[in-house]
């Protein structure tokens, strides 16, 4: 018995006659006809229903509860966006804590993700992945960071403008000719008497 | 036909064959052979290197350099984009260069990867790499210059998130690309100007007809896609973060090849460079605050590929501030020798790293000098060599830079930083020699640690004697192109060798305090500075994707919606007509008073109009 099941097992399976006989079962068993047949009959099983979708702001105690519930959240817990006509609707204000500090060593579902099925998700839950913004504590605090690396860049900029203004180079002097300095190759008149250059004494 | 050119032509286009067959090889339906990697892979690149000799002999004895123009890829009556090779004495030195340094890592790559079950494919994702590169290096065209730089762009986003799994090597990957991106833009600016105003992407043609044109623009966009690839200050995070890659990966990407495709670029792009001082000046400055930046983020990190990144990232701004002295084939000799002793010190941190079962904090090792001698060896070495220990390969590339940058007319502050970037680089080498090598060891003595493996030691060895001889060999070969200055004071020509003196006697006291039990009292702020990186992954990897992000999901989910239904469109009307219903109203409540007033007001000024 065992061994023909396993053996069963191993035979390679045709997933698309598969896939035929069970949509071809589903058209059977639904409600309707013809086109809503094929609708109602291909409907999946999972995916959201309509209660479960985000709606309005909970005004009273009970809309409250019911939307705590509706996120799998404590109604202590829960709290929604302020109603400022921003269209958050009822959808639970999480704290602004990025995927990166949670616990590294925790079993969660999707590790990746550091995350549990069912878990309410952050309104910017794609921000907050582990791949991009990271809320971790530094061990220096955010303003003393910006001042000494703003302060570096400003302090270098600073220097190399002040560098431009007083380069750095070595000692030059014109250079000196022995006799007349060149006068008749620079194109000086042969006739006139040349003026006597020095530049500096060796 | 001419006897050199057809040898010359002949052995590189057979270098580019025996690079592209195994990857097509690969592609085959049929599984590859275990040993696929080693038999084919290496065996091609080892082929490649020595057939790649006869060309560089060719243009040692001859000055032989050749342009091949095949295949016309598009060409309008104006444009014309080819697959367009130039082998000139950058491409003919560099390809034997980055071929010998990828033999070597791939032999070791083939020990280091053993236990990786994709190592055919890792080996796949190297070559496609070095084909990449050789594209990119042997390129005529701006066009082809594109392919190879997005070529190796992409393998090294492939071959850093290798172990995707890890979502730190993901965000390293990411930042990869995205960094690279940022610099893509300068390079796709420049690459638009050049096609409008110049007309052509050959270089020749390029190079010629620059010569009227004020450049600073295309200039300014080459050298944002050199700080992007080069990891120059401002788009340098990936670079230190690119370690999360395989050791290979980093030693052959990371050290030698990729990073200095930035510098290639605008060393090929030289003769546009030579003549605008703005570009010129804005290299000088970027290089001079990237080789200090980076040298004091080395100063305290603590993960032994970390400081080699760093001083990587160091060496790139030293390069640099050669370009922007002018001098492009100093830059390029410090291209080549620096690839030989990067390498190599990757190599030997890597074969640290697995002797000590994945370890790389160099808090725990130590002792290392007695367990691995060899390999210790290799790495005091190739940390001589970069600090430019007079004679190794390293000198002679550094020395000469460090010359030229003291014997030009340049920014003062310019000048400053490589020097204190000089002295550095010769702190954090010793720093990472005394904790790896010297005193004894800090880790529990588990697995069996030797190095009597070959495909260790011989890539090692054969970097070592690049590392020895390569500066020696190159230019004792090469005339230079322009005329050193021979004739300084004496504390001008030493100054590299005392700045490095000064350095390591520093740091040599620093590690005696080690094991004296001095206390003090630790100002704390230089090294939280230095250590988390001058803050600068802190600051721009939170604020910037946190306000770019939040951004478009406010205007997507919210500000579009809110302005086109509420502020201008449905609701608009109703709340820019309800003053002026209001208003209607009021005046017609039937009050006797107003229609009086009103009657009054228009009856005087019917009668004002009827008189004027």
């Amino acid at each position: 018995m065992r061994t023909s099941e396993y053996v069963k097992q191993q035979q390679p399976v045709n997933m698309a006659g598969v896939g035929f006989r069970r949509w071809a079962q589903a058209l059977s068993k639904g409600k309707g006809s013809g086109i809503s047949a094929l609708l109602s009959g291909c409907r999946a099983a999972s995916g959201m229903s309509k209660d479960s979708l985000p709606g309005p702001y909970p005004k009273t105690p009970e809309e409250r509860a019911a939307a705590a519930k509706k996120y799998n959240m404590r109604v202590e817990d829960y709290e929604p966006y302020p109603d400022n006509g921003e269209g958050f609707g009822d959808y639970p204000k999480l704290p602004e804590r990025s995927q990166q500090e949670r616990d590294p060593w925790y079993q969660w579902d999707h590790p990746d993700l550091r995350r549990n099925w069912g878990e309410p998700m952050h309104w910017d839950f794609d921000m907050y992945i582990r791949n991009r913004v990271d809320t971790s504590p530094s061990p220096v605090p955010w303003s003393t960071m910006c001042k000494q690396l703003f302060g570096f860049i400003g302090f270098m900029l600073f220097m190399f403008y002040v560098g431009e203004k007083f380069p750095a180079y070595q000692p030059v002097a014109p250079k000196q000719y022995p006799f007349n300095d060149l006068y008749l190759e620079k194109g000086g008149d042969p006739e006139k008497q040349a003026e006597e250059v020095k530049h500096y004494e060796i | 036909m001419h006897l050199t050119s057809t040898v010359m032509a002949t052995s590189l286009i057979t270098i580019f064959l025996l690079l592209t067959f195994p990857v097509l090889t690969s592609f085959s339906p049929r599984p590859l052979p275990p040993d696929w990697a080693l038999t084919q892979v290496k065996t091609a690149v080892k082929w490649a290197f020595f057939i790649s000799i006869l060309p560089l002999c060719l243009f040692l004895n001859e000055g032989a350099e050749a342009i091949i123009t095949s295949w016309t890829w598009m060409n309008t009556h104006t444009f014309d984009v080819s697959i367009s090779l130039k082998f000139d004495i950058y491409s003919i030195i560099f390809t034997p260069v980055a071929l010998y340094v990828t033999w070597s890592i791939l032999e070791f790559a083939s020990w280091y990867m053993h236990a990786d079950p994709n190592m055919n494919r890792f080996f796949k994702y190297l070559l496609i790499f070095l084909i990449a590169m050789i594209i990119l290096v042997t390129a005529n065209n701006m066009f082809q210059l594109f392919i190879g730089w997005e070529g190796v762009g992409i393998m090294s986003f492939l071959l850093i998130g290798w172990w995707y799994g890890r979502a730190d090597a993901n965000t390293a990957a990411l930042q990869a690309v995205i960094y690279n991106r940022v610099g893509d833009i300068g390079l796709i600016f420049a690459m638009a100007w050049i096609a409008t105003s110049l007309n052509s992407w050959e270089m020749q043609q390029m190079f010629t007809l620059s010569k009227d044109f004020d450049l600073t623009y295309p200039l300014i966009g080459l050298i944002i896609a050199a700080t992007g690839k080069s990891a120059q200050f401002g788009l340098h995070p990936w670079l230190p973060s690119a370690m999360e890659g395989p050791t290979p990966v980093s030693a052959l990407l990371h050290s030698s090849t990729m990073v200095v495709t930035g510098i290639f670029l605008l060393i090929r792009m030289s003769p546009m460079l030579e003549n605008n001082h703005t570009a010129l000046t804005i290299c000088l400055c970027l290089g001079a605050l990237t080789t200090l930046f980076t040298a004091t983020c080395a100063l305290t990190q603590n993960d032994i590929k970390k400081i080699v990144a760093f001083s990587t990232s160091s060496q790139l701004g030293l390069m640099m501030v050669t370009i922007g002295l002018n001098q492009p084939q100093l830059a390029f000799l410090h291209i080549c020798t620096h690839a030989f002793f990067k390498a190599m010190l990757f190599l030997c941190s890597g074969s640290i790293i697995h002797s000590l079962n994945d370890e790389q904090d160099i808090r725990k090792m130590g002792g290392m000098h007695h367990l691995t001698p060899f390999t210790s060896s290799c790495l005091t070495i190739g940390s001589l060599a970069l600090t430019g220990t007079p004679f190794l390969a390293g000198f002679f590339s550094k020395d000469a830079i460090i010359e030229a940058l003291n014997t030009s007319y340049l920014n003062a502050w310019a000048l400053f930083l490589p020097l204190l970037a000089t002295s550095f680089t010769a702190v954090y080498s010793l720093r990472v020699i005394f904790f790896v090598s010297m005193g004894h060891p800090r880790f529990n003595p588990l697995s069996p640690i030797n190095e009597n493996n070959p495909t260790v030691i011989n890539p090692i060895k054969r970097l070592a004697w690049g590392s020895i001889i390569a500066g020696l060999l190159i230019t004792s070969n090469i005339t230079p192109l322009k005329t050193p200055v021979m004739s300084m004071p004496l504390l001008l020509k030493t100054a590299a060798l005392a700045v490095t003196i000064i350095g390591l006697l520093t740091a040599l006291e620093l590690a005696s305090l080690t094991n004296k039990q001095y206390k003090p009292n630790p100002k704390l702020s230089p090294h939280h500075f230095s250590n988390m990186l001058g803050f600068f992954p802190m600051v721009v990897h939170r604020l910037a994707p946190k306000l770019n992000l939040v951004l478009g999901q406010t205007i997507a989910s919210q500000t579009v919606d809110q302005t086109w239904l509420e502020k201008v469109g449905p609701k608009a009307t109703a709340t820019l007509n309800l003053p002026l219903i209001t208003t209607t109203n009021n005046i017609q409540q039937g009050m006797i008073k107003t229609y009086l007033s009103l009657f009054f007001f228009t009856f005087s000024l019917a009668l004002l109009l009827l008189l004027y």
